[in-house]
């Protein structure tokens, strides 16, 4: 099994079906093309989205669906194109995609999800993309849920 | 704010050099030609956005806030 260069649990086996392609990297990222996912049990629910080849470059993720149960996930037919996604039936998520979003503190707050980019990887064909979605009413920031007001049952 | 009513066909200049026309205008959308030196960076709003948190998400998540957050988070 190779192994990869960590910025979080030094050096890590990994499976080759855990590595994702970015075609065109991420945003601010653009020449980072293969991340591999780390999902450990310890660490659970976060996703660590490890640069192959760029060892201090970590993404700390978390499902969409953790953060927000109703996130609501429309695709544009490029955007499937993108992703080498069938439009018909649509992709289900935990199924046939991983969709995560981007977790950070800008100038040391609490940190945020970006709702407004998830980060999508179809798990099949092992290729990713951040979607931008603008018109989506999503925030950039949205607050994780247990920093905001207390929610009731 | 500047606010300013444009229909189709007509633009507005920024400065002697940029000019933004409103190519089309729909009920919903516009589309918008931008001409500029090439000095000035054009981006949409949301990818700059986008790109300034992911080089914030980069730095700031340690392994500190990591496990501030797995404290917080329901298990």
């Amino acid at each position: 099994m190779p192994r990869v260069q960590t910025k979080f649990f030094g050096s890590l086996e990994y499976s080759p079906n855990s590595v994702f392609l970015f075609p065109g990297g991420l945003p601010g990222f653009e020449e980072q093309r293969e991340f591999v996912f780390l999902n450990l049990p310890e660490r659970d629910p976060l996703i660590f989205m490890q640069s192959l080849t760029t060892r201090n470059l970590c993404f700390v993720l978390l499902p969409i669906l953790v953060v927000d149960p109703q996130y609501r996930l429309d695709f544009a037919p490029e955007e499937l194109i993108e992703l080498d996604l069938p439009a018909d039936p649509p992709p289900a998520v935990g199924k046939d995609i991983l969709c995560a979003a981007m977790i950070g503190s800008a100038e040391g707050a609490t940190p945020t999800a970006n709702l407004m980019a998830p980060v999508i990887v179809s798990l099949k064909k092992r290729i990713g993309a951040q979607l931008i979605r603008g018109d989506s009413g999503y925030s950039h920031r949205h607050p994780l849920w247990f920093e905001g007001p207390a929610l009731t049952c | 704010m500047l606010v300013v009513w444009r229909r189709a066909g007509q633009s507005v200049m920024i400065g002697e050099d940029a000019e933004i026309e409103v190519l089309d205008a729909r009920a919903n959308r516009v589309k918008l030609g931008i001409k500029a030196p090439a000095s000035i960076a054009i981006v949409r709003k949301e990818a700059l956005l986008t790109r300034n948190e992911n080089l914030a998400a980069a730095w700031s998540m340690d392994e500190a806030s990591i496990e501030s957050l797995l404290s917080k988070l329901p298990r």
